[in-house]
């Protein structure tokens, strides 16, 4: 249960993130070089291993796991609303859509404001998009890592999890060859902000002295909490919406 | 303070408000604020299993709330 517990959220946030960091990387590819991108790309993915590394085994080793999860847990409540207020903004219509063809289409034309690439040699400027583009994503993802691997005590499925969605978006890119705009980003960054608010609730409240009356098995009645309060709150975005239409429409000239 | 070392700092601070408030800094707030309430609600003699419902609620509440705020419609659209 526990390894479940800390793969599958990373699985699904670094499948997310993936996606948007391979956007960058074939925009960046296909317009300028794919050697330098592919460097930068990979260097990030080794920077990325090195920071979950060494801060997960320190947070590991030197924290005590019942400050671990209060700390945690804060910030896991903290992210995972995020992620699930956006989701479900996205949702009821109150905010747009990740579109990664039209970001695509966006960086494509970024790449070719710049200086032509040289004929031999590294192109900086494909290297760096590439490295920061990956990086950045990618930070989200070692942070979630980190959190629930070390909290659930499972940085090693974790990892896997993560490491493991890298790959199949890697793959679904090399297959496909352009941005990956059919994934459902947007239902996956609602499960994901579900599952942290859960879990950072869970450890967050065993930190400041709550005593959950099923134990772990109270994981699964939060989530339901959450769901269905996720669920409602969707639609009361596109009801409340639909009426702001409906008052614009009646009040036009 | 400037030259590069600030620049870097700057950076470095823009990047984490952005990781963990960004645009919705009442959710920061907000959970920082539930936590300590039911831990000072705890601490004065509420019964733990209850505590958990009241942390539950106030997590939907903030939740709801948030949604509120950026769900609504802008005027003159």
């Amino acid at each position: 249960m526990n390894v479940l517990v800390a793969a599958l959220p990373a699985f699904l946030a670094s499948a997310v993130e993936f996606v948007e960091a391979l956007t960058i990387v074939l925009a960046v590819g296909v317009t300028r070089q794919w050697r330098s991108t592919l460097i930068g790309a990979g260097a990030a993915a080794v920077a990325l291993a090195a920071i979950v590394g060494v801060f997960g085994s320190a947070i590991v080793l030197l924290v005590p796991i019942d400050v671990l999860r209060t700390v945690v847990g804060g910030f896991l409540v903290i992210y995972g609303l995020q992620w699930l207020v956006k989701a479900i903004l996205r949702a009821g219509g109150a905010k747009a859509k990740h579109d990664e063809d039209a970001i695509y289409a966006a960086e494509v034309a970024a790449m070719r404001q710049e200086p032509p690439v040289a004929a031999n040699g590294m192109d900086w400027i494909s290297f760096t998009v590439a490295f920061k583009g990956v990086l950045l994503e990618g930070m989200e993802v070692a942070f979630i890592v980190v959190t629930f691997g070390a909290s659930a005590g499972q940085l090693g499925p974790a990892i896997l999890g993560a490491s493991l969605a890298g790959l199949l978006v890697v793959a679904l890119g090399i297959a496909v060859h352009r941005p990956l705009a059919r994934v459902p980003e947007n239902g996956l960054k609602f499960m994901v902000g579900l599952m942290l608010t859960t879990f950072g609730t869970f450890w967050a409240g065993e930190g400041v002295g709550v005593a959950w009356p099923w134990s772990d098995a109270t994981l699964v009645v939060l989530l339901g909490v959450f769901l269905v309060g996720s669920l409602a709150a969707t639609r009361l975005v596109q009801i409340r919406l639909d009426g702001a239409a409906v008052a614009r429409l009646a009040s036009a000239p | 303070m400037s030259g590069p070392v600030a620049r870097y700092l700057r950076s470095f601070g823009a990047f984490w408000y952005d990781f963990l408030i960004g645009d919705r800094p009442e959710l920061f707030v907000g959970a920082i604020a539930i936590l300590a309430v039911v831990w000072a609600a705890v601490q004065m003699g509420l019964e733990p299993g209850f505590a958990g419902l009241v942390l539950a609620t106030l997590v939907v509440a903030l939740a709801g709330w948030s949604v509120w705020r950026a769900s609504r419609p802008a005027r003159g659209r």
